[in-house]
């Protein structure tokens, strides 16, 4: 299938009501879950900004918060999990952790698109993807329902499938690839200038894989978004996102932009996480697998570093005191160890 | 060693409201594993790749074709006799969490396979625990940490480890790993990766490894062989680091160049190879089975199936008309 877009196209599908592409200032997010052990921290403190226009990867393995982060961005954590102090501040929008009721709900899907994982499980198996999108506009307060399924129409052509089969398809009908471009559309559709893309390729092939993030990527450019993109795959982040933010732990290790990040990791995580890839070149034997394994909610360490257990520069300061997200050029660090040789450096700088 | 000759399954599917419609999940498949030999069977969902391991793994029949294990032409014994030689092959599954039987200790989950062991090898009851210690410290954890424990106290890396202990009891001569590390955590799953090689290196066991991550199949250790499975067909065989490097096959080329680039770290291959379309399995069957997808189909590949034929180099064979090596793989970025 070719997507090559034809000139023009792409204000096309942009269509009336488009806005300027959101930034998000995540502040000091604490985010627990209550347990059988008392309430423990999937998020422990998060500040993450996110520039306008940028397509983020925010990577980490399982229990690192990752998700819950951007669940967090959509204020729908929900119960055993709290909030429990942080804000999340996204422009036009305010503090959504503030909003609730009508203004949570018209802020979902005007303003923040949230595409699941495997879109499978969050289509409706009983109706068309046509009836779907008559029930988003809807709930939307939509008046011209013609020009919701014109927009829709626009945007599947413009990923590569045919508009009116698939919104007359039921979503056994359609194949994962598919069905993830369908999950991207309804995301859109609203005109969302924030989206979040939740492990958007899991479970889908190789090639698949492939043509739904080049699909990411041209849309994410066309449309003048805010992209973020959660996985556990540091590959595919790779592949599309401009900014990485590492996560392990509840927090941000690293965060910076993409090619620094994976050219010259800062955060020992990082560089273990990099060297711990299997890829297609290279000597296999200096792949390495990091030591030990990630932490879960129960196994946290309540106080100090919570990737010390696994670290190979760990300091005695790293058992006691939890190092703060320090910035440095463009890149945002949290580790004692990289403060220090950083500190030194300047230090020699300036002698 | 054991050999396949001419593997061919159909699943029939019942008709339904789309209508009956049989899947060829292979289409005369040819393979040799060498005893502590390595190979791996590449392909995307829906190529063949599980079937055949389950095939192998002696868990599924077959069409046509046939099995040789060791010398000993399955298609010569009856359903019992065949029996002892699949033993000697143990099938890894894909989902360590749902591979152990959550209501028993690990002690008890490696204890039954063992006490048969025992018997038939006459051993005492003593050999059982010494022998569990034994296999789980091969497979690198600690003993005395998880006998005791049920599965989910485990982490997933754990479990993927009892797994293969079990697979042990048995003393082997191959594991079958079926998308073993895909459940795994990224930081932890060379660990699985080096244990497999491990076992090859230290056990001489061989090792089938059945991914749709061609990358990891580097990880299973040298003279590797790789099989490129595309609807039911090998398209492309030949050493791993020889076809992942020089691949011949569009198709191995479209998968090659679908890996995604480590930007920063690497560059994309200069000649990256991109399916037309994407894959129908409604596509007639009349000419190669890649043609409709294939950005360098001529009309020959329509009409015709290329069989897998010797290229350049002769452990290397493709099943296409216009073999072309391109580089389609990311190179080293220079910083």
């Amino acid at each position: 299938m070719t997507t090559t877009a034809s000139p023009g196209s792409g204000d096309l599908v942009a269509g009336p009501g488009a806005s300027t592409a959101p930034g998000v200032r995540v502040r000091d997010l604490t985010v627990v879950y209550k347990t059988p052990l008392g309430e423990l921290p999937a998020l422990g403190g998060v500040s993450l900004t996110i520039e306008p226009g940028t397509i983020t990867g925010i990577v980490g393995e399982s229990g690192s918060g990752k998700s819950t982060l951007a669940l967090s961005l959509l204020n729908a954590v929900q119960s055993p999990g709290r909030v429990k102090s942080g804000s999340v501040e996204i422009d036009g929008l305010g503090d959504v952790l503030e909003l609730a009721g009508n203004d949570l709900r018209e802020a979902r899907g005007r303003h923040l698109g949230y595409v699941f994982q495997a879109a499978q499980n969050s289509l409706n198996p009983l109706k068309t993807v046509g009836k779907q999108l008559l029930d988003l506009g809807r709930s939307h307060g939509v008046e011209d329902q013609r020009a919701l399924v014109r927009d829709a129409k626009e945007l599947l052509e413009r990923m590569g499938l045919d508009g009116a089969r698939v919104l007359d398809s039921h979503q056994h009908e359609l194949s994962g690839g598919m069905r993830q471009r369908v999950g991207i559309m309804l995301a859109l559709v609203l005109n969302a200038q924030l989206v979040i893309l939740d492990e958007p390729t899991t479970a889908l092939d190789m090639i698949t894989q492939a043509t739904i993030l080049r699909i990411v990527r041209e849309v994410h450019k066309e449309r003048g978004l805010t992209t973020l993109l959660v996985t556990h795959d540091i590959g595919v982040a790779a592949e599309v996102t401009d900014h990485l933010a590492v996560m392990y732990g509840g927090r941000v290790v690293e965060h910076g932009p993409t090619m620094q990040v994976l050219g010259s990791p800062s955060h020992p995580y990082t560089r273990g996480l990099i060297r711990a890839i299997p890829r297609l070149s290279g000597d296999t034997a200096e792949a390495q697998a990091l030591p030990g394994r990630p932490p879960t909610l129960g196994t946290l360490p309540t106080r100090g570093c919570v990737f010390r257990e696994r670290c190979p520069l760990r300091m005695d300061i790293c058992e006691t005191v939890d190092p703060l997200p320090l910035s440095h050029d463009d890149r945002i660090v949290a580790c004692h160890a990289v403060e220090r040789s950083n500190s030194t450096a300047e230090h020699e700088e300036y002698a | 060693m054991i050999t396949g000759t001419g593997i061919t399954k159909t699943y029939k599917q019942r008709g339904n409201v789309l209508g009956a419609r049989d899947v060829q999940a292979l289409r005369g498949v040819d393979f040799a594993i060498e005893n502590g030999g390595a190979v791996s069977f590449i392909g995307e969902s829906g190529c063949g790749k599980t079937t055949l391991g389950r095939i192998i793994a002696g868990l599924e029949t077959y069409d046509s074709g046939e099995i040789v294990i060791d010398g000993t032409p399955m298609s010569s014994l009856r359903h019992r006799r065949r029996q002892p030689y699949f033993r000697k092959i143990q099938l890894i599954h894909q989902d360590p969490y749902s591979a152990l039987n959550p209501t028993r200790t690990i002690h008890q989950t490696l204890q039954a396979p063992l006490t048969l062991r025992a018997r038939q090898t006459g051993r005492s009851k003593g050999w059982v625990d010494d022998r569990a210690e034994e296999l789980l410290s091969l497979v690198g954890i600690d003993p005395g940490y998880v006998l005791g424990r049920y599965p989910h106290q485990l982490s997933g890396g754990m479990r993927q480890r009892v797994v293969i202990a079990r697979a042990l009891t048995v003393d082997p001569e191959m594991l079958v790993a079926d998308e073993s590390v895909s459940m795994i955590d990224v930081s932890m799953r060379l660990s699985i990766l080096a244990l497999l090689k491990d076992l090859r290196e230290r056990l001489g066991v061989s090792v089938l490894f059945i991914t749709h991550d061609i990358a990891t199949a580097r990880y299973i250790g040298d003279e590797g062989e790789l099989y490129v499975l595309y609807r039911g067909q090998v398209v492309e065989r030949g050493l791993t680091e020889t076809v992942i490097s020089g691949p011949t096959h569009p198709y191995t080329q479209s998968l090659l160049s679908a890996i995604p680039v480590l930007h920063g770290l690497e560059q994309p291959g200069p000649e990256r190879v991109v399916p037309t379309e994407a894959l129908d399995e409604r596509h007639a069957d009349g000419g190669c089975l890649f043609a409709r997808r294939c950005p360098f189909r001529t009309e020959r590949c329509e009409i015709e199936l290329p069989s897998l034929v010797r290229g350049a180099e002769a452990s290397h064979e493709h099943a296409c008309f216009h073999p072309q090596r391109r580089s389609v793989i990311p190179v080293e970025a220079v910083a």
